[in-house]
């Protein structure tokens, strides 16, 4: 006999499933990313059309009924930027596989629709563990530093005229002040770790935030400076006629240089270099803390998007068709002109992803400090005598 | 301590951090072990450490007759299979006196250069997968697998194939084997553009291996390195070409050089030798007969007595064999000499005063293989 | 001006790298679909060892120890005893130990009679090993399972639908049985 006799029906067992991802279903792939699309606009345009009316027609829009409104729309906006987690990352995947003529995720859902979902769900159900070497409190709040300012940056974004949480008249000073906050929280958590390569990656962090946070602040300048205010939907009203990235084009490019480097990506990943590094700060994380990293990098990478199109991408202008601004199905349509244009800059951004090596630190730190910071400040000299000749 | 760390922390130094880079990390491919003291991003000493593969391949190889011996070699440099049963197959020959037909000896030849290109292509994928890149990773790994098709049709098995063998190869080629393989070129020969784009041409790569990690000529020859990395370092010692072994003699090809020595160079290096394997190998598919024979006499029973040195130029350089005979049908002792191995031994003069980044650029242009350097 | 040049020479080349990378999204992924689709594989390569019995069911082997002396890794082990009726041997045993052999197929070379041999089936992966050790039963119902092996002194061989253990046409040979049984063919590929 033999030791132990081989199932008969262990071979080919997995055949009975019956589903084959080999065969190409283009349209399910499109429907089921199509609903990604179709929950996201929904939500915005439920935060911020559908909350204010909502509360219109409650009658509570004064005094306590205000900050209800306003913190409604905050969860809204959190359950958004779940919704926007779970799509890039799937992008991201199903992207990288098609570049790298591979498939991606195929099995969960149709297509692998839902695949994120399920990541998510293992990540909750991990043990989310404290080494002993790491300091309680920074570790733990390390991960939600890094997220509130990532998510912080979502007040100020205006998906189309008016849907905005706060268009705040130092809007661009507010962002610099907020983005600068993830920084710390790479810091903390790397430095808590109790981990050499943790540590190292934090201080890469830090060394990162202070050569590219330069440029940005005076490429921030430049804007306003064109744009004659700091408030995030002037700066989009000032667009009307021609985008900002035709005069200010200096400033758009160190933008987006800039940009992936405070995204932590491709190639400017240095805190995390996983094959330096291994995870650089995040190495320790697990479970939910390590979630709440991920959420926060994927957050971002649809906000810095998102600033860029704001910014040099006349924000949620485009043709109406006669819709008067302002109303519900303008509205709409405007933040549809607006997640369109993201996702375009959210596309270049993976694309850069997908094909580029790492830079080396103190290489970016030497460009940063060279070259980026002095082309800024011609940038914001000609931004200034432009404005003075033209405006 | 000292014994297993291989670094003492300095007394009064504070500004150094002893890491360990390995056993288990992403750019050591495999388990490569080193001890590095970093001050900042600067690494201030390097001490490497192996074995954490040893399978103690010499010793079983000694309790082994010599066809037994074969498969063994195979699971050294695994990356690139036939390639080291050579030397032992063409020690053994000499000792034994066995005729190799020419038609044998060109079809080795092919299955060399063929891994050689697989070999590279590995590489090329792993070294840009250490630079950050992802992609080129995926596409060197698809072309390779169209190696390991064609040799898995012919020889059985895909990367450890145990093909060569006393007098000639075991099998006959697979009737398709030329389409194949001149298939295969012209597919390769398309693809080499994009390699070029990706990883030759790409400015960040420029800006990361340019002038990072020089090693001198002296020192190479001094450190005893071979195959590319001693290429890149201005001397064109080819064993193909200083010892001609198997059809070597009969095809024409350049010994690819660089007078500089730093890690771009050893990239640069091992794309030309991508080229130069094609053009060997278009070579070999116009002169080699179709039909014929594959292996000459060679005894049931080997009974050798007697002593050889042969070394063969692998993927990774110089890969020798010491052979001794005591007159038995097993080995008396059997000595390899792996290029991967004597590569690793600038690992302290290419660290030290680099940046942590730069180390893992260089690591990744040495190449190493931990199978043949533990073995 | 140079450094204007330098600058432009940079953003070509990433350019160009990206555009590399861009043109592979409209190519078909060359993945195999294995556990969905059988994988075709040559029938040259080593999988898995089989002991193959006649047709009548008796064993093929005539157990000259061969294949144990030939094995590099030392995994087989066989014990024989004298037929009492004729001559020759029987098995006592016959082990190969799978999960030690390298499938270099030295043993397969050795056997004067082709009984055992090596087959397609990779598919033996598990979470034990003893159910690696293989034994007689375990190497016959290797052999029962598959409908074509391979042995160099006889070529590979099929599985007939009826039971029959047929030499395999001419085009499923490897090289060299190919180029003996058909020697146009060859012309013609060339
Ligand atoms: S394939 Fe090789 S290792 Fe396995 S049993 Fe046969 S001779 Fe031994
Ligand atoms: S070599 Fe063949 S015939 Fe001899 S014992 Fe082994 S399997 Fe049986």
């Amino acid at each position: 006999m033999s030791l132990i006799p081989i199932p008969e029906d262990r071979r080919f067992k997995i055949k009975l499933i019956g589903y084959d991802p080999g065969r190409s279903r283009p349209w399910l792939e499109r429907f089921v990313y199509s609903l990604y699309v179709v929950a996201f606009w929904l939500f915005v345009i439920a935060t911020y059309a559908g909350v204010p009316a909502l509360f219109d027609w409650l009658g509570w829009d004064g005094g306590w009924g205000y900050v209800v409104m306003r913190a409604l729309q905050v969860v809204m906006l959190f359950l958004l930027s779940a919704v926007i987690a779970l799509m890039l990352i799937l992008a991201l995947r199903k992207y990288l596989g098609k570049v790298q003529e591979r498939y991606g995720p195929m099995h969960y859902g149709p297509a692998g629709g839902i695949q994120t979902v399920f990541d998510a769900l293992k990540l909750l159900g991990k043990e989310d563990f404290v080494p002993a070497a790491a300091d309680w409190l920074t570790f733990r709040l390390a991960p939600a530093v890094t997220f509130v300012s990532s998510f912080a940056i979502f007040a100020v974004v205006p998906f189309a005229s008016g849907w905005t949480l706060a268009d705040s008249n130092v809007g661009l000073i507010y962002l610099i002040a907020v983005s600068t906050l993830s920084a710390y929280g790479v810091l903390l958590g790397g430095a808590s770790s109790g981990n050499k390569w943790a540590l190292i990656g934090a201080l890469r962090a830090g060394a990162q935030m202070v050569s590219y946070e330069v440029p940005l602040a005076l490429v921030f300048l430049s804007v306003a400076v064109w744009s004659g205010s700091m408030s995030l939907g002037k700066i989009v009203d000032a667009q009307l006629g021609v985008w900002n990235v035709i005069p200010l084009f200096i400033p758009f490019v160190l933008y987006v240089i800039s940009s992936l480097a405070e995204l932590k990506h491709i190639p400017f990943d240095f805190p995390e270099a996983e094959s330096e590094l291994i995870a650089g700060y995040n190495v320790e994380y697990s479970g939910m803390s390590f979630a709440f990293f991920f959420l926060a990098e994927f957050v971002e990478l649809f906000l810095l998007p998102a600033l860029i199109v704001v910014f040099f991408f006349g924000g949620w202008h485009g043709p109406l068709f006669g819709l008067e601004p302002g109303t519900l199905a303008a509205g709409a349509l405007q933040s549809l002109y607006f997640s369109v244009k993201t996702a375009v800059w959210v596309w270049i951004f993976l694309w850069i992803r997908a094909t580029l090596p790492r830079y080396r630190d103190d290489q970016l730190m030497e460009f940063a400090w060279k070259a980026m910071i002095p082309l800024a400040l011609l940038g914001l000299v000609l931004a200034a005598y432009m404005r003075l000749i033209w405006r | 301590m000292s014994s297993t760390i291989g670094l003492e922390p300095v007394l009064g130094r504070s500004d150094e951090m002893i890491v360990n880079m390995g056993p288990q990390h992403p750019a050591t491919h495999g388990v490569l072990r080193v001890v590095i003291g970093l001050e900042g991003e600067r690494i201030t000493r390097a001490v490497p450490h192996i074995g954490y593969l040893h399978r103690n391949h010499e010793k079983i190889e000694e309790s082994r007759t010599y066809f037994q011996v074969v498969p063994f070699t195979d699971r050294m440099d695994y990356v690139s299979g036939t390639q080291n049963e050579l030397p032992v197959v063409l020690a053994v020959e000499d000792l034994a006196g066995i005729e190799v037909p020419e038609r044998a000896k060109m079809i080795r030849t092919m299955f060399f250069e063929l891994f050689r290109i697989a070999s590279h292509l590995v590489w090329m994928g792993t070294a840009m997968l250490d630079l950050g890149a992802i992609t080129p990773f995926l596409y060197t790994f698809w072309d390779r697998e169209i190696i390991l098709g064609i040799v898995e049709r012919t020889a059985g098995a895909r990367m450890l194939p145990n093909y060569y063998t006393f007098g000639g190869v075991r099998r006959d080629l697979h009737p398709h084997f030329f389409k194949d393989v001149a298939e295969f070129l012209d597919h390769l020969e398309k693809r080499m553009p994009d390699y070029e784009h990706l990883v030759l041409e790409n400015p960040i790569v420029h800006a990361r291996t340019v002038g990072v990690g020089v090693l001198s000529k002296e020192r190479a020859v001094a450190r005893g390195v071979s195959g590319p990395v001693l290429r890149a370092s201005g001397v064109a010692y080819d064993v193909r070409k200083a010892f001609p072994y198997d059809a070597y003699p009969e095809v024409e090809f350049e010994i690819p050089t660089s007078d500089a020595g730093d890690t771009y160079a050893r990239f640069w290096v091992r794309f030309q030798e991508i080229y130069q394997s094609v053009k060997i190998l278009r070579q070999l598919l116009e002169k080699t007969p179709k039909t014929g024979p594959f292996k000459g006499r060679a005894p049931a029973r080997l009974k050798i007595s007697g002593e050889r040195y042969r070394a063969v130029e692998n993927s990774r350089g110089e890969l020798g064999v010491y052979v001794v005979g005591d007159g038995g049908d097993k080995p008396y002792r059997i000595k390899h000499r792996g290029a991967a191995f004597s590569n690793l031994q600038v690992i302290p003069d290419l660290f030290i005063g680099a940046k942590f980044s730069d180390a893992i650029a260089i690591l990744s242009s040495l190449d190493p293989v931990f199978g043949e350097i533990d073995r | 001006m140079s450094l204007l040049n330098e600058v432009w020479q940079a953003v070509k080349a990433i350019g160009t790298g990206m555009a590399t990378v861009h043109k592979r999204v409209y190519e078909e992924a060359p993945t195999e679909f294995y556990p969905y689709v059988e994988l075709d594989l040559p029938p040259v390569s080593v999988q898995s060892l089989a002991l193959v019995e006649n047709e009548d069911g008796t064993e093929r082997c005539i157990v000259c120890l061969q294949c144990e002396r030939a094995c590099p890794s030392q995994v087989i082990s066989i014990e024989r005893h004298r037929n009492p009726e004729g001559k020759g041997f029987l098995i006592d045993r016959f082990d190969i130990d799978l999960v030690n052999c390298m499938y270099c197929s030295a043993c397969v070379e050795a056997c004067p009679v082709s009984s055992i041999v090596t087959i397609q089936d990779f598919e033996l992966s598990t979470y034990d090993l003893h159910t690696l050790k293989a034994d007689i039963d375990f190497l016959h119902e290797q052999a029962r399972r598959s409908k074509k092996w391979y042995s160099p002194k006889l070529g590979v061989e099929i599985r007939t639908e009826d039971g029959r253990i047929e030499k395999a046409p001419p085009e499923m040979q490897p090289g060299g049985l190919a180029e003996l049984l058909k020697p146009a063919a060859e012309e013609e590929e060339s």
